[in-house]
């Protein structure tokens, strides 16, 4: 068996997992005392944290209600992180039983507890991998099996691009993910922002996911938008994200409290 | 009885108010008109339940069930849902029912129960799922960390151009060879095996046609050996572990067959490589043997495969084996010998054919050992030449030599020149003419006095500087003379350039002289190279002469002089003088 030499030795579930926060966040119980409490820490600091993630996870539903919708049947979660509900291939695979879905994380719990949910599924599969070797995933077997990159791909990074810094160079990442993709491939982007925020909440929550493997790294809207570089994005631009395309106007309300901006973004050929 | 809302119909009031009511409790999968149709089925059920008759406890337990099913499984949820239901569901529905409060009491109780429970149980699965992820993943995270140390365990104990296990994985199997218990009376053997030339064909052909030699010949040996353990040690050098055997015939078998798959030509990039190999066999019983010992053996019996010629085994001779030690140890011991000054010197004279006077002595080494005696050159001369202690060591003689020749004189008499023999490496040495010069100087002998004895295999190096070190030296008026003359190298050529002035001929010739059937053919040997060396204007003694027969027919050939125990046996230099005053 192969041992990526990033991968960690020992699983230690004492330490916050930002997966597992996240699952938290979204009411699951897929989680540990760890990150229950560092989860609780995150919610003292900004109370919005679980409406934030819940945003993000509707927006990611109605992207990839979408992206099926507009002919997409394959798919790149990278930073999938726990499967919950309402996961890629659930949304996909209902519109179309043949969409592919392969899921990316690096937390090897939360790789192992998706390999127990797709057992059985072979449209579906996951890797661990880490977002920061795009080429790694690129490469990687089961990637090369279940997607087909002379078609089109929709590559997911949602809600896990604030976990890398400047130093590893996202703009870098991204490139070499969208060198690698065929015409009509869509790009699904969504991050934590600090646009509208106080420098005191972006240092407690900063303060909170030091505590993790995953310190925070938030962007304005300016970063976020230069990093569709390549692609064209699709209208509204890159908002707050229940301003993607919401099923009703009155979900779109309060949307700078959801402190995530996403948006989508479509490589022109 | 109001109506009941339809699949098909558009979500009623009711089940629009709940819709608003739950969203954001917590994260829904679902569009918010998914959200509304299906809390307008479960309306109806509850208006269903709250009508019936008798009234039934499972339909608000199922309804509960179903919200945790579609995700709206969150604390919030519920009290919002049963907030909703208490204020809402009767009014918005127009429902009308006698005991209405009382059975919308019991339905109420009847979702929240439903409702915990299936929370409960999502929570308990969640909880299981998760940990059990956690531990296949750190099964795996072990598992992962297991291999990799298996890897780097071996990549620390195997050669990373053959595959073959390396020297640690080797000592780590003929120790727990040697160690496992019960085991003393049984025998372990090793070959020690080491390409012959392999330098030659590096230097050649270069490292990577080496290199691929190497795999080549640890494929062969590896098949040749299956069940045995082959290693490569470094370089060129292989070692095959039997683990038991059952005598020497055991090991020579297994030698016989490595150097077998050696012998066959490999052809490596195109060259077909005709290679040999030698191997020092050591079997011994376990008992007793350590791996250093053991391997120490085996690399000293190869050298004795090696030194034989090579492409061949040789077996471990423990008296041999003694006999090199102890020839080392002497060697070891000779710079603290100099230091205490138990060297000293005899001399043997060189006696005039024409008249009998004593034309020179040669200086011959001597060591009183304090534990063995007075010991001849032969006993150290030979390691101390393959260390290279012998520069240090005849640089002593020499010195020593040009120290006592100077007294010599005194006397007023014609003294003696003194002979001094010169290894190859002392001749080699660059320093050699000023060690001379200084000697001279310092002792004051005359340059004529001194002769050095050089043997034809010092010649045998093409280098320069020798020959043009002897050059001075005898320009200096140094006397140089080719000893055991025709036994060696006995390429003429050196002749031509070297300044030679005598040669001196090897004993064997001379025993020849002694049965007169064999001795015809040496006669005549030596009356050519007597011609020979008057021809080029040079000197001739025999050396070995033992009777006054092979003097008598020397002086017959024309040789100038002679040496042997004839005309006296070496002795202290004072003994050596009394004769001449």
């Amino acid at each position: 068996m192969q041992r990526p030499d990033w991968a960690p030795d020992t699983i230690d579930i004492e330490r916050p997992s930002v997966a597992r926060m996240y699952d938290y966040y979204l009411g699951g119980s897929h989680n540990f005392a760890a990150d229950r409490a560092a989860a609780q820490a995150m919610v003292a600091a900004v109370p919005e944290a679980p409406l934030m993630a819940q945003a993000n996870r509707a927006f990611l539903r109605r992207a990839v209600h979408h992206l099926t919708e507009a002919g997409v049947r394959q798919f790149l979660d990278i930073g999938s992180g726990i499967p919950t509900v309402g996961n890629v291939h659930e949304i996909a695979q209902r519109l179309d039983p043949q969409s592919r879905v392969v899921y990316v994380d690096v937390d090897p719990v939360a790789v192992a507890h998706s390999r127990e949910i797709l057992a059985g599924n072979e449209r579906a599969v996951v890797v661990q991998e880490d977002l920061r070797r795009p080429e790694a995933i690129l490469a990687h077997p089961d990637v090369r099996k279940l997607l087909d990159l002379s078609q089109p791909v929709a590559v997911m990074v949602v809600a896990v691009l604030h976990f890398v810094s400047d130093d590893d160079r996202p703009a870098e990442l991204l490139r070499v993910l969208r060198d690698a993709l065929a015409p009509g491939s869509y790009l699904v982007l969504s991050q934590a922002s600090d646009d509208g925020r106080s420098e005191d909440e972006r240092a407690e929550a900063e303060r909170v996911y030091r505590r993790t493997d995953n310190p925070l790294w938030v962007r304005s809207r300016a970063e976020l938008t230069a990093l569709f570089d390549g692609f064209e994005v699709l209208d509204p631009g890159v908002v707050w994200v229940p301003q993607w395309r919401p099923d009703t106007p009155e979900s779109a309300e309060d949307a700078e409290r959801a402190v995530f901006l996403g948006g989508v973004g479509r490589l022109g050929g | 009885m109001a109506e009941l809302p339809g699949a098909s119909a558009p979500p009623g009031t009711f089940a629009r108010a709940w819709a608003k009511a739950v969203s954001g409790t917590s994260y829904l999968p679902m569009t918010h008109a998914q959200l509304e149709a299906l809390l307008d089925r479960l309306t109806g059920e509850l208006a269903g339940a709250l009508l019936t008759e008798p009234f039934d406890l499972r339909a608000g337990h199922r309804v509960g069930a179903e919200l945790v099913a579609a995700h709206i499984a969150s604390a919030e949820g519920l009290g919002r849902t049963v907030e909703v239901i208490q204020l809402r569901l009767v009014r918005d529905l127009g429902l009308v029912a006698e005991d209405v409060e009382d059975r919308m009491a019991r339905l109420l109780a009847a979702v929240a129960t439903g409702y915990a429970r299936a929370l409960r149980d999502r929570t308990l699965d969640e909880q299981e799922a998760i940990r059990r992820a956690a531990m296949t993943a750190r099964t795996q995270a072990e598992r992962a960390l297991r291999a990799s140390e298996a890897r780097f365990r071996h990549q620390a104990t195997h050669d990373p151009l053959t595959g073959l296990p390396n020297r640690t994985l080797f000592t780590e199997r003929l120790t727990a060879a040697l160690n496992e218990p019960g085991r003393g009376a049984q025998r372990v053997g090793v070959c020690f095996l080491d390409l012959d030339r392999f330098k030659v064909v590096n230097d050649t052909l270069g490292h990577q046609v080496g290199d691929q030699l190497l795999v080549t010949v640890a494929e062969r040996l590896c098949q040749a050996m299956n069940e045995h353990l082959v290693a490569r040690l470094g370089g060129d050098e292989f070692v095959i572990l039997v683990e038991r055997t059952g005598g020497t015939d055991d090991m020579v078998a297994v030698a016989e067959t490595a150097l077998a798959a050696v012998r066959t030509p490999a052809l490596v990039d195109g060259h077909e490589l005709q290679i040999s190999a030698s191997i020092g066999i050591v079997e011994r019983q376990v008992a007793g043997a350590n791996p250093s010992d053991l391997m120490r053996a085996a690399d000293s019996t190869l050298h004795w495969a090696k030194s034989a010629g090579g492409a061949r085994w040789a077996l471990y001779d423990a008296e041999r084996n003694q006999r090199e030690l102890a020839r080392y140890a002497l060697s070891a011991a000779i710079p603290a010998a100099l230091e205490r000054g138990e060297f000293y010197l005899d001399y043997q004279p060189l006696t005039s054919l024409r008249d009998g006077s004593l034309v020179g002595v040669e200086a011959l080494v001597r060591w009183r050992h304090p534990e063995l005696g007075v010991l001849r050159p032969d006993s150290f001369i030979g390691l101390a030449e393959e260390t290279g202690l012998i520069v240090q060591l005849g640089g002593w003689v020499l010195a020593e030599a040009c120290r006592e020749a100077e007294a010599w004189s005194a006397g007023g008499v014609a003294a003696p020149f003194v002979s001094v023999n010169l290894a190859v490496r002392q001749v080699h040495r660059p320093g050699l003419v000023q060690e001379v010069r200084a000697l001279l100087r310092q002792t004051g002998l005359p340059p004529e006095r001194l002769q050095l004895e050089i043997t034809e295999s010092t010649m045998m190096s093409t280098a320069e500087e020798p020959v043009r070190a002897l050059r001075v030296l005898a320009d200096l008026g140094v006397r140089i003379a080719i000893d055991d003359f025709g036994t060696g190298y006995s390429n003429l050529a050196y002749l031509r350039d070297l300044p030679v002035t005598e040669l001196k001929v090897a004993g064997e010739f001379v025993a020849g002289l002694r049965s007169p059937s064999v001795g015809r053919t040496d006669e005549r040997i030596l009356a050519s190279l007597v011609s020979l060396a008057h021809a080029l204007d040079l000197t001739v003694t025999a050396e070995g002469v033992e009777t006054a027969g092979q003097a008598e027919r020397l002086r017959a050939i024309g040789c100038d002089a002679a040496q042997g125990w004839h005309f006296g046996r070496p002795a202290p230099a004072d003994r050596i003088l009394a004769r001449i005053r």
